[in-house]
């Protein structure tokens, strides 16, 4: 019996070797599909033919199981290692594919053992005949040093190589794999530059995305950036097409006429010229990383070629759209005007979500200044439209674009004026939301030209009738107390305040800290008159020179307050007297009893804040004579608000980052280097084929000094008027009193330049100077 | 640098339905979709994570309901790579699995997804995204193990073509010396071609389809007109074909250069498939290309429809151009009207000369020029048919309701969850008299217009009297008049002005008009003739004449859109 079975087993072997053998020559019609229980079944089965039969079976879904090994090889690395035979064999299989495929499994497989086992595998996969497996072999690069970075040294040796290949999808492979693992090492691609650069075209977009990435940082690193420079721009373009293909250095030019020119390397436009193709891609992110190359590169010669394809972004489905959208603010933010034929584009749809119109409305606002009459009409009647419209945030949003369209155009005041008459116009809006949104823009703009708009003032202090924002009559009352000191013979503030009082007990809370904050800058500018008026008496000063100092001072908002303090403060403290006895002749004026009521009201507000506050109005105001602390808290010159664009924010992020999308810096990403510095750059002729030469070193200073830099500009690009207020706030009374006396002292001694000492008294002995002239 | 960590899919219900992870140690799903769902919806397609350790971008299409996500700790990843991979992956998925993409499809086959999804980027490095390509690494179908031994096994049965690929160059010539000249001649890849294309009927489609997206001033002034066009191109023909796709602009521009620098004019902003040669469509504005084998997207345009030289605002476009746009019909919403002023109107009018003779002359054009063309647009050619008219209008947040829809013709109704009227009309009904929509809208139900005009703070008694010095001030002089009467004008005359202004915000201020229409373009462009390139071509026969068809198609999916 064991013989006979012994026997039929050993036929049965037998039998599979021949069956083998005839099947690795003929074609394999036997096997036919079976279910998986089958398979199953046959495997289980205690013939070992029926086994084989099964194996066989599994192996033919050979991609599957090498799917299932770079899996789970990790949990269970024995049971792989038993596998790295076979695929061993797999990688001298005569079908290219099943070498690759066997290539792509080895190195997948995530078992540090066998990373000498691959680094093998893919050096011969390097000088394979197929590039298809020369790609796998590339791609093997990123897994192997990953699996074992003490493999770094042999891997570079193979991807230089492959980076060298002539096979495009070869060579873009090689390059992703390079981006992957070697970004730093610059010196490897000196060599293959020019020929990468020629071939980038023809590569798949993840290639051309990863050269984009590649030789834009390469560019920055090894062509420094020469401003004042040489040839007639005509003439480059002629040696640019010469010099191409030769090896002539940039500097190597016939110079007969000079031009103040940027000189751009010739491998540079090399490089930027064949960007230009790939600008027809339907790839976005090719799209993007080509404008990104010419934003940092060249902006002046190439951006405007990227505008028309960015548009075309617009057609994409919508989450492209908005990434693209932020890239398009960003190029906006460098450069607005490339984009104002293109505005179009950028209308409106009813239909869209809020992260769109939101990006949309951004560019029309940076258009805006550039474009013509006609367009910004066209913007200005488009942020009217949706300034009307249902959706609160779409209406807040508009009206804050019109805000900073009247902003920014700083040339001509009929749109400024058109830009007001607009938002004044949706002041009577029943809609609070918009109301209040458009007097805090309305607000903005007051006190950026104080001077153009007492009347917009008065306009608005006679809507406290009918407006039910309380944002908005809050900001209409803090703007008539702003401008309670002009004009003091006809201002309205005093009557403003009279009506106010009236309806205090109705009003909400913060209307009713502006009411408060408006009697005590009432009160305090009635007795800073009172004052003067007094030391007038007493100087026997003509008594309109208050007025004309104030008319003179005009231009610079903030200044009129500021003087009149400063006039009277020396008054005050030398009349410290007579101001009190005038005080009490006076006790019955209207000011004085509104201030009084007002401040009792105020103690019988159950907000504690507002009764603090009333606490410290009183406190400030409790000698008449002595207004100047007081003057300076309430009629403090306030920061002209500036409201940025939104994404001002970001214009430090790269384009076409992730920071730029989410709008903080993430960990990693490094940005673009700096241009490095001249002299610095690696020879040119590295570049020429056939020199290898490894001596450059990556220009690693430049990476700290961008750093700093980059610090510099976040800072610099956030002229938030909110942060400057902050920033004011910080200060001690101390530091104010100096800097503005500091200030006054520069002033002072650009017209006189005598009074280096007494600067406190400066602007007294200006008033006297004045005096003196008047008479 | 274009590290993709993970792919995640979810299916309607948010289960997971499929989990392949590529490199590092991404979060599990199990995490990551909490937090995704956390954020009010719609979610954005890009969301950072930095409660994650580490950080994590989470990158998110849905397609068909299927929620695709993909993790990337890499912050140097530009998002846009993500996101093309992400819709790549569902572009192939639909093209081995069909379209729609079920959860059901997905799960049924397994093995061709797992397949396709492990060779489209090799441990998080993108590679391989064409899907036609993909089709000759992927074995699909129901016997996958069949066609695993024919091709995957070192010399296959049967189809001997089917094995290695065109790809090869060299190496693979050798093995197939039934197509050499195929191999030689290509020398190298065709990367987006899978190899060995065979059908037994041999046929070409161009699908042309124009998106409008078209903004009306509510003088009825075009402010914005653009057709956005697509050229899809379905090809099943055997070998390797070499087209040849000559346009034409219809007539439009005419006189500025030659055809093809008119069609280059006309046709904006193109983008194209990496098969379209570019060199050819720069010189002389043919389209020159070596197809994929089935559907694809052969290139996409943009068509301003005001004519790209026209100033922003300039009127001589005239008062009613909607019909020089293309379009079907002329929409117009007429608000504040009825005795109380709450109802508004939408008037549709046909416009007479929309119809354009681009389906008419196809015809003749291309059977001239290649054997057997038929124009396959459903609707008699002559008159392109007008469907699915649709008027959308958002109704604004306040309305309670809209009780009262009186179409002419067609069915309107309201949908209180988005807000917006609806009302359809079938091509049929929509004649040369047009069609009109009567609406009446009510407002918030407690219509205190009088308590809250001016006498919330019961200060409407209170005039200020400095009103008259600053009425003749310089700088108001715009509209001081005007707004002075309002600023004045207290109690009741406010109090009306007042209800005006309210019923106004209840009023609509957009409407959008959506419809297709077969057999003609919005910008009027044609396809002129299809060729086979046969010397350029390879493997098909020389008396092969493969079917070929056009269809026209001009739809705007609520991208007509007309302000009042």
């Amino acid at each position: 019996m064991e013989s006979i079975s012994r026997i039929s087993s050993l036929l049965e072997t037998a039998r599979d070797l021949t069956l083998e053998a005839a099947q690795q020559a003929g074609p394999r019609r036997s096997t036919k599909p079976l279910p998986a229980q089958q398979i199953k079944k046959l495997l289980d089965s205690r013939n070992e033919r029926d086994v084989l039969d099964g194996l066989r079976r599994v192996i033919a879904m050979q991609p599957l199981v090498y799917n299932y090994l770079i899996h789970h090889a990790e949990a269970d690395p024995d049971t792989a290692l038993l596998a790295i035979n076979t695929i061993q064999k797999s990688l001298s299989d005569s079908n290219p594919r099943i070498r690759a495929m066997a290539l792509k499994t080895m190195s997948g497989i995530r078992v540090p053992v066998i990373s000498q086992i691959v680094s093998l595998a893919i050096k011969k996969g390097v000088s394979d005949l197929s590039p298809l497996v020369r790609k796998a072999a590339a791609l093997s690069c990123v897994k192997c040093v990953r699996l074992d970075p003490s493999a770094r040294p042999q891997v570079e040796e193979y991807l230089a190589a492959l980076l060298a290949d002539k096979q495009y999808y070869v060579a873009g492979a090689a390059v992703q794999a390079f981006m992957e693992i070697y970004s730093d090492r610059l010196d490897l691609i000196h060599p293959v530059y020019r020929r990468l650069c020629k071939m980038m075209v023809d590569m798949d977009e993840w290639g051309q995305l990863a050269i984009l990435r590649l030789m834009t940082v390469y560019a920055r690193q090894c062509f420094p950036h020469r401003t004042k420079s040489v040839k007639r721009a005509a003439q480059t373009q002629e040696q640019k097409s010469k010099d191409f293909y030769e090896d002539l250095e940039p500097e190597e030019s016939e110079a007969d006429e000079y031009e103040d020119v940027n000189i751009v390397d010739p491998d540079l436009t090399l490089f930027l010229t064949s960007t230009q193709p790939l600008l027809q891609s339907r790839n976005s992110a090719v799209i993007i990383a080509v404008t990104r190359a010419y934003l940092y590169l060249s902006p002046a010669t190439h951006l405007q070629h990227a505008i028309g394809p960015l548009i075309a972004l617009l057609r994409s489905p919508q989450d492209i759209q908005q990434t693209a959208l932020y890239n398009i603010v960003q190029v906006a933010l460098h450069d607005a005007t490339l984009f104002v034929p293109d505005l179009r584009h950028f209308l409106l749809k009813a239909s869209e979500p809020p992260e769109i119109w939101r990006l949309k409305l951004e560019i029309m606002t940076l258009v805006f200044p550039h474009s013509d009459k006609e367009t910004q009409d066209l913007i200005l009647a488009e942020l009217e439209h949706f300034s009307h419209s249902a959706n609160a945030e779409l209406v807040r949003e508009s009206v804050r674009a019109i805000g900073r369209c009247a902003q920014s155009s700083s040339t001509s005041s009929r749109t400024s004026r058109r830009c007001l008459s607009l938002l004044l116009k949706q002041i009577h809006s029943a809609d609070e939301n918009l109301v209040g949104e458009s007097i805090e823009v309305v607000r903005h703009m007051i006190q950026r030209s104080p001077d153009d708009h007492r009347k917009t003032v008065i306009r608005l202090a006679k809507n406290l009738d009918t407006l039910t924002s309380s944002v908005a009559r809050a900001n209409v009352v803090w703007l008539v107390g702003e401008f309670a000191g002009y004009e003091p013979e006809s201002n309205i503030a005093a009557d403003v305040l009279r009506i106010l009082v009236k309806g205090y007990a109705d009003e909400s809370e913060a209307v009713k800290g502006q009411i408060v904050l408006l009697a005590a800058r009432v009160y305090l500018h009635y007795l800073n008159s009172r004052n003067a008026k007094q030391k007038a008496l007493d100087a026997l000063n003509p008594p309109t020179e208050q007025q004309s100092e104030n008319s003179n001072s005009a231009p610079d908002y903030g200044a009129p307050d500021e003087d009149n303090d400063r006039g009277f403060r020396d008054d005050a403290f030398s009349n410290d007297t007579a101001g009190q006895a005038d005080q009490k002749l006076d006790l019955t004026h209207p000011i004085e009893l509104l201030y009084t009521h007002t401040l009792l009201l105020a103690r019988y507000t159950p907000s504690y804040d507002l009764r603090d506050r009333a606490r410290t109005y009183r406190a400030l105001l409790s000698t008449p004579s002595s207004t100047d602390l007081a003057s300076l808290l309430l009629l403090a010159p306030k920061p002209v608000p500036q409201a940025p664009s939104p994404s001002q924010a970001r214009k430090t992020f790269v384009l076409g980052s992730a920071s730029l999308i989410v709008g903080e810096a993430l960990r990693g990403d490094e940005g673009i280097p700096d241009w490095v510095r001249e002299g610095e750059e690696p020879d040119a002729r590295l570049r020429d084929d056939g020199v290898k030469e490894n001596e450059y070193v990556a220009g690693r200073s430049t990476a700290t000094a961008s750093a700093g830099q980059r610090l510099d500009e976040a800072l610099a690009a956030d002229p938030g008027y909110k942060s400057a207020g902050v920033a004011k706030k910080e200060k001690s009374l101390d530091a104010w009193l100096d800097e503005e006396e500091s200030e006054e002292s520069e002033s002072e001694e650009t017209e006189s330049g005598e009074e280096d000492e007494e600067s406190e008294y400066e602007t007294d002995s200006e008033d006297d100077e004045q005096a003196g002239l008047v008479q | 640098m274009s590290a993709i960590d993970a792919l995640y899919i979810f299916d309607e219900h948010n289960n997971l339905i499929l989990d392949h992870v590529y490199t590092n140690r991404p979060p599990p799903p199990s995490v990551i979709l909490p937090l995704y769902l956390q954020q009010p919806s719609p979610q954005p397609s890009v969301l950072y994570l930095p409660s994650l350790d580490p950080p994590t971008l989470l990158y998110s299409i849905i397609q068909d309901n299927l929620l695709f996500i993909t993790p990337t700790s890499s912050a140097t990843t530009d998002p846009l790579v993500v996101q093309e991979f992400l819709h790549r992956v569902a572009d192939a998925l639909e093209e081995f699995l069909g379209s729609p993409l079920l959860a059901s499809k997905i799960t049924a086959s397994y093995d061709v997804v797992a397949q396709i999804v492990g060779e489209m980027a090799d441990a998080g490095v993108i590679c391989q995204t064409e899907a036609n390509a993909l089709r000759d690494v992927v074995e699909t179908g129901p016997g996958v193990l069949k066609n695993l031994l024919g091709s995957i096994g070192a010399s296959g049965a049967g189809p001997v073509l089917q094995s290695g690929g065109s790809t090869t160059g060299i190496g693979s010539a050798s093995l197939r010396p039934q197509i050499p000249q195929v191999q030689s001649a290509q020398g190298s890849a065709i990367p987006w071609r899978r190899s060995n294309v065979r059908h037994t009927s041999n046929e070409m489609y161009v699908d042309l389809v124009e998106s409008l997206s078209v903004t009306i001033a509510p003088s009825g002034r075009p402010l914005a007109a653009f057709a956005n066009g697509s050229i899809a191109f379905t090809c099943k023909v055997s070998g390797v074909p070499d087209l040849l796709l000559n346009m034409s602009t219809g007539g439009k521009g005419a006189g500025m250069g030659s055809q093809g620098d008119q069609l280059r004019r006309m046709m904006e902003r193109v983008v194209f498939h990496p098969c379209v040669r570019l060199s050819r469509w720069n010189s002389e504005g043919i389209l020159s290309f070596v197809p994929p084998d089935g559907r694809f997207a052969l290139c996409g345009y943009e068509v301003d429809l005001l004519g790209s030289e026209s100033p922003l605002t300039s009127a001589s476009s005239g008062k009613n151009s909607a019909a020089s746009l293309g379009l079907p019909a002329t929409i117009e919403v007429n608000t504040g009207l009825g005795t109380s002023g709450a109802e508004f109107e939408v008037r549709l009018a046909p416009s007479n000369n929309s119809t354009s003779t681009a389906a008419a002359s196809l015809q003749s054009n291309l059977s001239r020029s290649a054997g057997p063309f038929k124009s396959t647009s459903s609707g008699d050619p002559k008159a392109p048919a007008l469907e699915n008219l649709t008027v959308h209008v958002p109704i604004p947040a306040g309305v309670r309701n809209v009780p009262d829809l009186r179409p002419s013709r067609g069915e309107a109704s309201f949908n209180p969850a988005e807000g917006s009227v609806e009302w359809r009309i079938s091509g049929k009904d929509f004649g040369p008299g047009g069609a009109v929509l009567r609406c009446t809208v009510q407002g918030p139900l407690s219509d205190d217009d009088e308590d809250t005009s001016g006498v919330l703070n019961g200060m409407t008694a209170t005039t200020y009297d400095y009103d008259e010095d600053n009425g003749s001030s310089t700088y108001q002089t715009q509209d001081g008049g005007e707004e002075q009467a309002t600023a004045n004008g207290t109690g009741s005359a406010a109090r009306s002005v007042d209800k005006a202004e309210r019923k106004r915000e209840l009023m609509p201020t957009s409407a959008t008009l959506s419809f297709s229409v077969k057999g003609s373009l919005a910008s009027g462009l044609k396809v002129e003739s299809l060729l086979v390139d046969t010397k350029k071509s390879r493997g098909l026969g020389a008396e092969l004449k493969p079917y070929k068809g056009v269809k026209y198609l001009t739809v705007s999916r609520k991208g007509v859109e007309v302000r009042c």
